[in-house]
């Protein structure tokens, strides 16, 4: 190629570059280009290589067009470029125009626990702060451990308050939390701290505030001179942690086989504040926390010694708590399995645009 | 059980300046809970006794006639619908312009043409709620025209909580109640008004013979002849307590059974005199029949103890008497029991006959022996003022072949202090012991308290019984609030608990899951709906209902009856419950904690995408909960459950143990369960998590950065669908070379370009070395090595 064949071979490219830029819109669809035309194994690129087939006179002054040429055509791009940014980033900027900042974001899905769950957990996050151990126990239990190891012989008529499911391999459903006293006594001997949540069944017919499937959480401690006022102390922390708040509160005495003495602790009706309204049956009081110092019998059970120890033991209902904390109205709804008795709406329906107070609610 | 105030304070006084609300607080703080407290206001105002002299039917009514009625100084006509009226009997009447709340004032009127003048009052306007409908009778003792003052209807009742006094037999009975009104209040309590024992010992009458088998069933017998009874009514004071506490008043002889039997806590029961001579008590032979005097024919349980007389049964002790020597109005000879039996005998054959008495329960709670005889005492007192030919027809007889031990209990008053965290001195101690009758005395720093009859059947056993006599007292409400000092100990962590509490916060926290709460047991009516025959299962003696009785062996068909309630109001959900579960593996008492999940979403064609995100999701679960990958292979597939019964079920494997199952929800189980969710798509999973509890953390070490960089190449196969994964996996598992650093699993396809009968798997293998920059070379050499391995291993090459 002479020179002149070699100068109009660039001003085609040259031209044909420009107008094969013209309407490329992105980045890299230009890059592809700038390296087909001045890259390495471009069409410039290899006539950089064909400068050494030149007569030697003519090399500089090839050399000199060729690279002049790669100038041009480097500017071009570059000048496309610009271009190419300039209008990408004006596109950004209209689209952000429309951009709505408060328009929701896409949910994924939303899970929940059952509601006496979450009160569990609120109980055991205070009791763990306080050093108790969480515990459990089988809910098909033994005569021994549900009645026996607490102080409740066969034909004692405690066994009446507890309505029990008994099963044809004579084993039962445990009636309530307390089993798992003796069976933490036995796993870890005294002194201990523990907490145990559990799932309890009685037989009792079903109504608006009767289950025979509920939640309590078992509370024992036991040390060296353990006192009815440790376990006033106690009993009140756990319901100003559990309330938030101070709640008014009442001990009286109350009969459990295993503690002795037993009492009733009474909470001041949050529904009326203490001035009497159904839920309190117009007491102003509410039945909320049975409790007492452990019965040496159980103490005994549990492979301690009762003149070197004393504990006191409580049962807290999970399930009234968290019917009382979400205005739960009626018991049946939780071991129902229809969501929307158990779940907050809006965790349910997504967005919520009335009622407004849900939204911020949940 | 229900409390007449009036009735405590014929015993105590109460002070006067205190509501009856404020009472009952008062009670339920020391003593025990009061449920509830009423007033009976009645009212009363010109009320009078009125003789019937004549009775005739009113014509044209039902039950209405009219009454001639003597009033002492005048006779009136009055119609009534009372029911059961005499000539000759006695009534609460009231006069003309006379007044009762319940009715306002009372007029003079006529009925069916006759004039009718003033009324006989109902036992509901008089606050005898038990005889709602019927005249109170009055004793021939209550001249005709007498007038009944109006403050003698009016009373307080308070209603102690039966459960709080199940340990306190002494308070069964407003005697014992009123006892520890005395003892709140500080006040002394009145003696119990009776004639002395020795006036019914020392009489010249034979004794009653009484023959006991067996003395720790029966531990006393007492019993007494009397003769000059009448079915006369009882008077109208003892009427209106026992209307006040819910007892409807029968006639003098069984009011003043169930009066002494609300006032002490001891049953009695009393015999025609004529039909029982002597008395014996024992064991009958299970299985003979039994009339009670209720008339019905009982047939007598094991255990059952019996009051013979003449070796024929004449009672069921401790629960009631027998027909055939039933007192009635003709009877003018009684012999009154007075007992005391073993609880827990009377209670078995109570309960073995499903019929509990007012008797019974009190029995089954221990009472004190010393009761048999007081009561007959409290009988003869009351008695004999009201019978006019009252006499004895024996001597007080009693047999008392066990005699109650007597309880002697030790006290430290620095130890009460000590457990009550509360100072309280040994005065204070002795003081309040001594007001509930205890009687103590000193031996060096302790005191020696006995314990008195009434409350040493079981209820007063040990010091700490003692504590909780003292502390009562001291008041609950007391006690200074003091915090305990510990002792710090690193118990074992309960590693189930553990893992179960992190299992369900991921599940409801991270993987958008709702978790539910079912019952235990199978509702067999819903197991029938979706075809399911569970097998034999562990089950209940006594279900909540019929068709309850048989317990889960897996959460899904609960949670299957719950994803069809909520397919009415969402359109997509994922349910998950943790619970217990019986799977009868290895014997009857296995009990296993499961997990169970039911995902849905409200589209015919999705069930392959939701098998994935729920293997998805289980796989990512496992690494937060376990550390390690969730990983599936063919199951063997119990075909009865009906949701496992499909060629989409997978077994799950975490750390090498077969944990569970996973699948889609069968269309034919999906229409079962509800003809709108044949037009859903359904997944599940079921794990057993006990045994995830226990695994150690396994090493999990992180990987340095590169120095060099690594390069990652992508590997398209053809594989046949009806091949597995896992197959394939273990196939490029065995590929080796030096520059792979690793292979994954990116995403399978069916589908467009995918020939029929192929499924088309893509790898990833990343390559690098560790010392230089690879190659190109490199890169075409792994990539042929590769592709060889997985041609030869039958995969055909994707492009």
């Amino acid at each position: 190629m002479d020179i002149d064949q070699l100068q109009q071979t660039l001003a085609d490219l040259e031209a044909e570059t420009t107008a094969k830029i013209a309407g490329i819109t992105a980045i890299d669809e230009l890059r592809h280009v700038e390296s087909q035309t001045t890259g390495k194994s471009g069409t410039l690129g290899q006539m950089l290589g064909t400068i050494k087939d030149y007569p030697a006179d003519q090399r500089g002054q090839v050399g000199k067009i060729l690279n002049q040429a790669k100038g041009k055509l480097t500017g071009i791009f570059k000048q496309a470029g610009d271009r190419i940014r300039q209008a990408e980033t004006s596109a950004e900027a209209s689209k952000a125009s429309t951009f709505d900042p408060t328009l929701p974001g896409v949910r994924p899905p939303l899970g929940t626990a059952h509601p006496v769950t979450l009160v569990q957990w609120q109980v055991e996050d205070v009791f763990q702060r306080l050093g108790f151990m969480i515990e459990t126990g089988p809910e098909m239990e033994t005569e021994y451990y549900n009645f026996e190891a607490l102080n409740i012989p066969a034909l004692h008529p405690a066994r009446d308050m507890q309505d029990t499911f008994w099963m044809t391999n004579n084993m039962l459903l445990r009636t309530h939390t307390s089993p798992v006293q003796v069976r933490a006594m036995e796993r870890h001997g005294p002194p201990l701290r523990v907490i145990a949540p559990g799932r309890c069944f009685r037989y009792e017919t079903i109504d608006a505030s009767h289950e025979n499937t509920f939640h309590q959480v078992e509370g024992l401690m036991i040390d060296k001179n353990i006192s009815i006022a440790n376990l006033i102390a106690m009993m009140r922390l756990l319901l100003r942690e559990v309330f938030g708040r101070d709640v008014k509160a009442r001990l009286r005495p109350g009969y459990f086989p295993f503690v002795e003495p037993g009492f009733e602790l009474d909470m001041s009706c949050l529904i009326c504040d203490g001035k009497g309204c159904p839920t309190c049956k117009h007491t102003g009081w509410i039945e909320i926390l049975p409790c007492g110092m452990v019965h040496p019998n159980v103490l005994r059970y549990g492979k301690i010694d009762p003149h070197e120890y004393t504990g006191f033991a409580f049962g807290l209902g999970l399930t009234r708590l968290a019917m009382m904390k979400y205005g739960i109205g009626d018991i049946r709804v939780l071991t129902g399995g229809d969501l929307r008795a158990i779940v907050p709406t809006p965790r349910l329906t997504g967005p919520t645009i009335k009622p407004e107070s849900a939204g911020a609610a949940c | 059980m229900l409390i007449s105030l009036n009735w405590i304070r014929e015993f105590v006084d109460l002070p006067a300046d205190l509501s009856a609300d404020a009472l009952a607080e008062q009670f339920t703080l020391i003593a025990a809970e009061v449920e509830g407290v009423e007033k009976i206001e009645v009212g009363a105002k010109g009320l009078v006794c009125a003789e019937i002299t004549s009775l005739k039917p009113v014509s044209g009514t039902d039950s209405t006639h009219a009454a001639e009625l003597n009033l002492g100084d005048k006779t009136v006509q009055t119609c009534t619908n009372a029911p059961d009226l005499s000539v000759g009997d006695r009534v609460v009447y009231a006069t003309t312009g006379a007044h009762v709340n319940a009715l306002g004032t009372i007029n003079d009127t006529t009925v069916g043409g006759l004039p009718s003048a003033g009324m006989i009052l109902p036992g509901d306007a008089l606050g005898v709620e038990p005889a709602a409908r019927e005249a109170i009778f009055l004793s021939p003792n209550v001249a005709p025209g007498t007038e009944l003052p109006g403050e003698l209807f009016d009373d307080w009742v308070i209603e102690v909580d039966n459960h709080s006094i199940n340990h306190r037999p002494d308070l069964w009975g407003h005697y014992g109640i009123a006892r520890e009104f005395a003892a709140i209040f500080k006040t002394k309590l009145k003696p119990y008004p009776v004639v002395s024992e020795a006036e019914l010992t020392s009489v010249d009458l034979p004794e009653i013979p009484i023959t006991i088998d067996d003395g720790d069933a029966c531990p006393r017998y007492s019993g007494l002849r009397m003769t000059g009874v009448t079915g006369q009514p009882a008077p109208l004071w003892m009427q209106l307590r026992l209307g006040h506490v819910g007892i409807r008043p029968i006639s003098c002889l069984v009011d003043l059974t169930n009066y002494i039997m609300l006032e002490l806590g001891q049953p009695m029961h009393a015999f025609d005199g004529d039909t029982v001579t002597g008395i014996e008590v024992g064991f009958l032979k299970p299985g003979a029949k039994f009339t009670t005097l209720d008339n019905i024919e009982r047939t007598l349980p094991d255990q059952a103890l019996m009051i013979l007389s003449d070796r024929k049964p004449v009672a069921l002790a401790g629960v009631m008497g027998g027909a055939d020597t039933e007192i009635s109005d003709e009877t003018r000879t009684i012999l009154l029991e007075s007992a005391n039996f073993h609880p827990h005998i009377i209670r078995k054959c109570a309960a073995a006959l499903s019929h509990r008495t007012d008797a019974s329960a009190r029995f089954e709670k221990s009472l004190d022996p010393a009761h048999t005889t007081l009561a007959i005492q409290r009988f003869v007192t009351l008695a004999r003022d009201e019978f006019a030919e009252f006499a004895l027809a024996s001597k007080l007889s009693d047999a008392y072949p066990k005699p109650l031990e007597s309880v002697t209990v030790t006290v430290d008053p620095a130890f009460v202090a000590r457990f009550m965290g509360h100072p309280v001195t040994r005065e204070q101690v002795t003081d309040i012991l001594t007001a509930l009758e205890f009687k103590v005395r000193r031996d060096g720093d302790n005191l020696i308290v006995d314990v008195p009859s009434f409350r040493a059947t079981r209820d007063i056993e040990i010091e700490a019984d003692i504590i909780e006599e003292v502390a009562r007292y001291v008041g609950y409400n007391n006690i200074e609030p003091d915090f305990p000092e510990v002792t710090i100990r690193a118990l074992d962590p309960n590693l189930q608990q553990r893992i179960e509490k992190r299992a369900l916060q991921l599940l409801t926290q991270s993987f958008g899951c709702c978790e539910i709460f079912r019952y235990l047991w199978y509702d067999t009516e819903f197991l029938n709906r979706i075809k399911h025959d569970p097998g034999p299962c562990i089950t209940l003696r006594n279900p909540a209902a019929a068709g309850l009785e048989r317990f889960r062996q897996s959460l899904i068909p609960g949670l299957l009856s719950a994803a069809e309630l909520n397919r009415h109001h969402l359109d997509a959900f994922r349910l998950c419950e943790l619970g217990t579960a019986f799977p009868r593996v290895n014997n009857d008492h296995d009990q296993r904690r499961h997990i169970g999940m039911i995902t849905a979403l409200k589209s015919k064609k999705a069930e392959d995408q939701l098998l994935a995100e729920l293997k998805g999701l289980v796989d990512a679960w496992s690494w937060q909960l376990v550390n390690r990958p969730a990983t599936f292979t063919p199951a063997d597939i119990a075909e009865s459950r009906q949701w496992e019964n499909s060629p989409k079920t997978a077994a799950i494997y975490i750390a090498g143990q077969d944990v569970g199952r996973i699948g889609i929800i069968p269309l034919e189980l999906r229409r079962n369960l509800d003809e709108h969710l044949a037009a859903w798509s359904m997944a599940w999973a079921e794990i057993h998590i006990n045994p995830l509890a226990t695994l150690d953390e396994p090493p999990s070490k992180l990987d340095a950065i590169p120095q060099f960089p690594e390069v990652e190449l992508d590997f398209s196969a053809l594989v046949d669908a009806t091949g597995h994964y896992d197959g394939v996996r273990k196939q490029i598992a065995a590929f080796g070379d030096d520059l792979l650093r690793r292979i994954t699993f990116v995403d399978s396809y069916e589908g467009k370009s995918i020939p029929d009968g192929k499924r088309a798997l893509t790898f990833r293998a990343r390559i690098g070395d560790p010392s230089r920059t690879l190659t190109e070379e490199d890169l075409t050499r792994f990539r042929a090595a590769f592709e060889k391995h997985l041609t030869a291993n039958g995969m055909e090459l994707r492009q």
